[in-house]
């Protein structure tokens, strides 16, 4: 049993020892990224003892070591619970994050600060995995607002550009609005439970009322993007791509569905948080895959996709369902690693070029790079054996299968069958025809750093999905008959998106250039959303802080009020009393008043 | 002034004061009254200059008028009660006309108007003397029929005066005439304890005589009588900007400064004795004078005025005028606090 | 206490004797030493107080305010020489006096058993820092702003002063140790009001309230750095410090008396930050967003629960420690580009990068990301504000948003972006400035690691 907890401190502090040597002469020299990613790998290894332990075991396990302090009656300590989900998730995290840092180390190599840029890497993954170990709210709260702090560092890289830094707050500030719902549970839990630890709140509690749940909501809303809290997905693109594909695809933006995971057993009893989770989901889902139909940024479009899978495990949570949930975050994270890897791969190779409309016939130019390409599109769209495959169905089959919302099932089904649609948009575009990119740009594949990782990846993406799925433990409600139509309801609607986008592609060059139609304009602009809620409310509340709080409250009532006020009176008081004229008669005059005054009133009573 | 003269008039001066002080019997310090009257007048026109002509005549007009009221006052009492002791003052009005009669020498409110004007007409020295020694005498006399003086009377008297010594003062860019507004406020603090306990009247006006002492001292020694030329004592002696401003803001009661003893002493007594409003008013009308004070520390210490002025060496010369007390008086008017204690047996 | 404040007293003959190219270093040095003598007081005993005399005492509440106090003045010499750069040696020498002094008022404010020496005390601090802002400030304006500091803080303290003597004469005692079992419970009659209203007034001046604030933008904005650390850091932290030691007197009257200065500084804390997403001069932002903070600590104070209580000493220190690390860093900016607009200084990480770490650092503190104290003190204070009202999360977590928003706003505004031309030419940073933001930001994260010791007396 030891080996759970040595072996998990373990990678925890393989991971730390870049970070905390910054003094050392590696720091300075370019060994420093290999350093790195040896540690993370070295990292994935160990991580892998306590998972085949909890596999063959099946054992949970809790530790506190350190005790941090004491507040009244609430004990806070430094705590990490091995449970399947943070044992499954750290191997798959610490698999990605390695095969990605050996990317970078391609992709970033001119970057004169890239050591940083590794440690910044490491710090996330570090924060990550803080997140998905802790055993109380409070060091889940260290983790998610490390991995939020962590991801507006990175898309903001490139400090110079004005777009980056924009998204990086972009992101921070959903993120936030987020927390909110977050620390709204956290106070919740406070205030009736008396406990942050994960193990007495779900001991603790047998009907929660919608407060802190639909608290969790928010949050994960806030980290996964979901409908109403999702602009800041695509924009974050705006980070170099290996950051895109760690943070914004395969770890940080599954933190969201991890909490609800993580919080399930409280979830499971109410039905408000469950229909929420699958309206949202739903919508979700379906709102970016059409969002992601008429982008033409090939990150934008694996962006929204990514936003489109994070709306179908929203749906899955949604659907009581959370070891699937889980599932689909696993083997997503493999597939959509290696699209954003391909797209980077890419995007460098074409001289930073993101455009897919100047891409095409790459599959000539960049072979390895278009097998990993469609095998994860495939893969994306759940083709039967790839890793996608192994979630996907199950969640559609629970779907169908279950008395739940048929609007939400509609649109999900319909959103699955458009992600095949913006993948064959992508394969269409970047790998088939004519070379549409300018001729002098030298194109070469051939580095260990960018085929390795892909290649694991690949590997990943095709057989994960298998590996993971024999060993999730058993549903809660287990299916054991179901009709052939409903079996097939997934794969049909799929290659109902593929027939379709081959006929409308292949179309392409016979069509006539009309002007957008208006669905087109609605896709294209991301649903007016960010039209209206990135100018609207910020400029109506920037324009209230001007002038209610600045100016008027501020500047003028505030200081009419007290000071100028006060200075007035004073100012015609002290004119009015010392407006001396010299003259002794009327001062003379003024004593008799006074006096003739005083004798009246003070001899007179009455 | 000729010496001879000189030692005449200030020994008139010193011993007309000590006669109202000692004496018990009405009509000497009557007398004492009108002898430290005409001893003050040749000290006030000591530069002989329409200024301090006109000065010393509205002062003479004034304390002559407020003499007579003294001397009607005492007839009245005489006439009731056939008694010339001082502390045995029983008939109400006569009780208020003397006390009108001290306000008027003291300078209290409704009758305040000769104090800024006289005191800008006569020297410094006239000054520190006329804003000092001078209210010896009538807070004397106040002193000792405090218990039968109408407190009504004199509560609104004082509260007035605070108000106007804070009002008056911000109008004003004449040291002197600040000085002397200064002085009224001081003198309403002083009053408005004699009623309920006399000895913190004493000491108010022990700490007041003391700053104020200082602050002319600092006023002679740099020949300021305007704030714009106070603003040059920067070239003059440097060392005294600092303190200059200490002084002030002692003035103005900041604690931990020796200002603020008295102002502390008599909110305590007021508050002892269920006046909660009348103290609260009281510490808030002195902030109108912190303000003048602070415009003037603002031109002496804290900022470098524009100036014209190509004397900017002057610190290099040996100062001609000695102020031996000087750093002695600094010294009390600023760093008397923690001695509160032992001033407050005292007396 | 003696021993903290004779050593300080003695540094004022230190800074006047030492030889002229020696007066920073040794005066700094030896404030230093003074300051680590003080992590002593650490140990408290088991009843909660060291009583050192009857005059002085130290507690758990007052013990972290003290140390970061000491800690501060050689922060604050460290911060102030190149602003004193090119003045003559003796106004150097007063200037540093003149620090040293406040510094033994604020000793003296923190330890006193009395209400009456603390109150004393609290006014004295005045004194020092008038002249520090108006003497040593830059702009003109800086006379206004001497002036709305004295005065606000005045015209809200001379009640107390009256209400300290009354309660003297009804009581017979104002020690700290003896009046928590001498207070009779207070009945809500109309002069009970005023009386809470004189005590309460004063502090929440200085804290300031919202609507009482108006003296701390002006006075932060004016005042050379030393005297914008230690308003941020300590003088504001008077206030709370008030706060918490008068409301065991004055209950149970806070319950009835707290709703309108809640309502108000709940709604202070959001105007105050949006204001800050508004500001163009660092400075003015730096200060509201101070104001902002102690908005929390205002009502972490009235609602008086024990969370918020130990919300609130842990929100004081963490806000003086980032409060001032952010001014200083404004100042450096200042020193560089001779102004404090933003705008005008874009783009310096890629002059300064150590510098702009720094900025991170202090920003993500101000934004309070966990587990810095910044979080646990705004964490403490929400959760016992949540209890209070659930609704005051929506307040609670609006502010929370904005905060992220300007600190973040400042960050990029200053640090990232395309640099302006006028900067090329600009004075790399001194090692005394990475000195000086290392030792504001090394004590933050340390307490991290051991919060306990400044959660206050009901830890």
């Amino acid at each position: 049993m030891n080996l759970f907890t040595s072996f998990t401190l373990l990678t925890l502090l393989i991971l730390i020892i870049p970070v905390i040597t910054p003094s050392t002469n590696i720091h300075k020299s370019n060994k420093y990224q290999t350093y790195v990613k040896n540690t993370v790998s070295c990292a994935f290894l160990t991580s892998l003892v306590p998972m085949t332990m909890y596999l063959h075991t099946n054992q949970e396990v809790l530790i506190s070591n350190w005790h941090w302090i004491t507040i009244q009656t609430l004990k806070l300590t430094l705590s990490f619970k091995m449970d399947y989900f943070s044992l499954m998730f750290m191997p798959v995290a610490l698999f990605i994050t390695w095969s990605i840092m050996e990317f970078s180390m391609w992709y970033m190599h001119s970057d004169p600060h890239i050591n940083l840029f590794f440690k910044y890497l490491l710090l996330f993954l570090i924060t990550m995995l803080i997140l998905v170990t802790a055993n109380n709210l409070f060091q889940l709260l260290i983790g998610w607002e490390g991995v939020g702090i962590m991801s507006f560092l990175l898309i903001g890289w490139w400090f110079g550009r004005t777009n980056a830094n924009t998204a990086a707050l972009q992101a921070i500030l959903y993120n936030r609005i987020g927390d909110i719902g977050f620390l709204t549970s956290m106070a919740w839990f406070l205030s009736n439970m008396n406990t942050w630890d994960l193990q007495q709140i779900f001991a603790l509690n047998q009907n929660t009322p919608n407060l802190p749940l639909m608290g969790l909501m928010l949050a994960a809303a806030g980290k996964s993007a979901q409908f109403g809290l999702h602009p800041w997905l695509p924009s974050a693109m705006e980070g170099p791509t290996p950051v895109s594909a760690l943070l914004h695809s395969s770890t940080m933006v599954v933190a969201g569905i991890f909490l609800l995971i993580r919080f399930h057993p409280l979830m499971e009893n109410n039905k408000l948080a469950q229909t929420t989770a699958l309206s949202l989901g739903a919508l979700t889902t379906l709102f970016t895959a059409i969002c992601a139909l008429t982008q033409n940024d090939i990150k934008k479009i694996i962006a929204f996709s990514t936003s489109s899978q994070l709306g179908l495990m929203m749906v899955t949570v949604g659907l009581n369902q959370p070891y699937l949930a889980f599932l689909h975050i696993c083997t997503h994270a493999f597939f959509k690693a290696m699209l954003f890897l391909c797209s980077g791969s890419i995007i460098h190779n074409l001289n930073n070029e993101q455009d897919i409309r100047k891409m095409g016939g790459l599959f000539k130019a960049l072979p390895f790079t278009t097998t990993a390409l469609i095998t994860g599109c495939l893969a994306l769209t759940g083709m039967p054996f790839l890793t996608g495959f192994y979630s996907k169905d199950p969640i559609i089959e629970a779907a169908t299968s279950s008395y739940t919302n048929a609007w939400a099932l509609l649109l999900t089904l319909t959103a699955t069958s458009l992600t095949a649609v913006y993948s064959t948009r992508i394969i269409f575009y970047t790998l088939l025809n004519q070379p549409r990119f300018p001729p002098h740009i030298t194109i070469n594949e051939n580095n260990p750093s960018l085929i390795n990782p892909i290649m694991r990846l690949m590997l990943g993406s095709i057989f994960a999905g298998f590996i993971l799925s024999n060993n999730i433990p058993p549903m809660t409600t287990p299916l054991t008959t179901i009709p052939l139509y409903l079996k097939l309801t997934a794969l049909t609607m799929t290659t109902l998106g593929f027939i379709i986008a081959f006929e409308i592609n292949l179309n392409t060059q016979n069509l006539k250039y009309n002007l957008p139609s208006n669905p087109t304009k609605f896709s294209l602009s991301l649903g007016y959303f960010p039209t209206i809620m990135h100018r609207l409310p910020p400029d109506l509340y920037l324009t209230m802080s001007q002038k209610l709080a600045t100016s008027s409250l501020d500047m003028t009532w505030l200081e009419n009020i007290l000071p100028k006020t006060t200075a007035l009176i004073q100012l015609k008081a002290s004119m009015l009393t010392s407006n001396q004229q010299g003259l002794i008669k009327l001062y003379f005059l003024s004593f008799l008043i006074t006096i003739t005054l005083f004798t009246l009133l003070l001899n007179c009573p009455g | 002034m000729n010496p001879f003269i000189s030692i005449i008039t200030f020994t008139t001066l010193i011993l007309s004061t000590t006669i109202v002080v000692i004496s018990s019997h009405w009509l000497f310090a009557w007398v004492g009254f009108e002898m430290n009257m005409m001893a003050i007048i040749p000290i006030m026109m000591k530069n002989f200059n329409p200024r301090t002509t006109e000065a010393s005549t509205k002062y003479f007009l004034t304390q002559a008028t407020a003499s007579a009221l003294l001397m009607m006052a005492i007839m009245i009492n005489l006439s009731h009660s056939g008694q010339w002791t001082i502390t045995k003052l029983f008939n109400p009005t006569a009780s208020m006309l003397v006390t009108i009669a001290l306000a008027i020498k003291l300078g209290l409110s409704p009758f305040h108007f000769w104090v800024p004007e006289v005191t800008q007409g006569i020297p410094l020295s006239t000054g520190l003397v006329l804003l000092t020694w001078q209210k010896i005498a009538p807070l004397s006399i106040l002193y000792q029929i405090s218990p039968s003086i109408n407190m009504n009377l004199m509560l609104t008297m004082s509260l007035l005066s605070i108000l106007i010594g804070g009002w008056g003062g911000l109008n004003q860019t004449q040291l002197r005439k600040i000085m002397a507004y200064s002085s009224i406020a001081h003198m309403g603090w002083m009053t408005t304890i004699l009623p309920y306990n006399t000895t913190m009247t004493l000491l108010n006006l022990l700490i007041y005589v003391t700053m104020t002492f200082t602050m002319f001292m600092l006023f002679i020694q740099n020949s300021t009588t305007t704030t714009l030329s106070l603003s040059q004592t920067w070239n003059k002696t440097p060392i005294t900007t600092t303190l200059t401003m200490l002084t002030l803001l002692s003035m103005g009661g900041l604690p931990p400064l020796s200002g603020f003893i008295p102002k502390w002493m008599i909110i305590q007594e007021l508050t002892k004795n269920e006046t909660l409003i009348m103290p609260t008013f009281m510490a808030t009308t002195a902030l109108l004078n912190l303000y003048f004070y602070m415009r003037l520390t603002y031109s002496t210490a804290l900022t470098l005025f524009p100036s014209t002025n190509n004397m900017k060496m002057k610190w290099q010369f040996y100062p001609t005028k000695r102020m031996t007390l000087l750093p002695t008086a600094i010294v009390m008017s600023t760093m008397l606090l923690p001695l509160t204690p032992m001033l407050s047996t005292l007396l | 206490m003696l021993k903290f404040i004779i050593p300080t007293i003695m540094l004022m003959p230190l800074t006047w004797l030492s030889k002229n190219n020696l007066i920073w270093i040794n005066s700094t040095t030896h404030s230093l030493l003074i300051s680590f003598t003080s992590l002593l007081l650490l140990t408290q005993s088991n009843d909660n107080n060291l009583n050192y005399s009857l005059t002085f005492f130290s507690d758990p509440l007052s013990t972290p305010l003290l140390i970061l106090t000491m800690w501060l003045l050689p922060l604050m010499l460290m911060a102030s020489q190149s602003h004193l750069l090119k003045e003559p040696l003796a106004r150097k020498k007063l200037y540093i006096t003149m620090l040293i002094t406040l510094q033994v008022f604020l000793i003296m404010t923190f330890t006193a058993t009395e209400l009456i020496l603390f109150y004393i005390m609290f006014e004295a601090t005045l004194v020092p820092t008038l002249i520090i802002i108006t003497r040593w400030g830059n702009q003109t304006e800086r006379l206004n702003a001497g002036l709305y500091f004295l005065f606000y803080t005045l015209l809200g303290s001379l009640p107390l002063l009256v209400a300290l003597t009354y309660l003297q004469n009804t009581t017979g005692t104002l020690n700290f140790l003896l009046m928590q079992y001498w207070t009779q419970p207070l009945s809500t009659s109309w002069s009970n009001t005023f009386m809470w209203l004189a005590c309460m007034m004063a502090f929440m001046v200085k804290m300031p309230l919202y609507g009482l604030h108006l003296w701390l933008p002006k006075a932060h904005v004016e005042a050379p750095i030393a005297g914008s650390m230690v308003l941020a850091a300590v003088l504001l932290k008077l206030g709370g410090y008030g706060m918490l030691r008068i409301t065991p007197m004055l209950n149970p009257l806070t319950e009835h008396m707290a709703y309108p200065f809640l309502m108000l500084s709940l709604w202070g804390m959001i105007m105050t930050s949006s204001i800050c997403l508004r500001q163009t001069d660092l400075k003015s932002l730096i200060a509201y967003s101070s104001i902002s903070h102690m908005a929390l600590v205002i009502t972490a104070i009235l609602i008086q629960t024990p969370w918020s209580y130990m919300g609130a000493t842990t929100l004081m220190i963490a806000h003086g420690l980032t409060s001032s690390m952010l001014f200083c860093l404004a100042n450096s900016n200042y020193e560089r580009i001779h102004s404090r607009t933003m705008i005008l200084a874009r783009g310096l990480q890629i002059f300064l990068p150590l510098m702009a770490t720094w900025w991170l650092l202090a920003s993500l503190t101000n934004l309070a990301l966990p587990p810095t104290i910044n979080l646990i003190g705004e964490l403490f204070v929400m959760m016992s504000m949540f209890s209070w009202s659930n609704l005051t999360i929506i307040l609670m977590g609006t502010n929370i948003v904005i905060t992220t928003l300007y600190s973040l706003y400042m960050l990029i505004t200053t640090q990232y972006g395309k640099h302006t031309y006028h900067v090329n030419n600009l004075t790399p940073s001194f090692t005394r400035e990475h000195t000086l933001m290392a030792l504001h930001i090394i004590p933050l994260l340390l307490l991290s690691l051991n919060p306990k010791i400044i959660l206050g007396p009901l830890y």
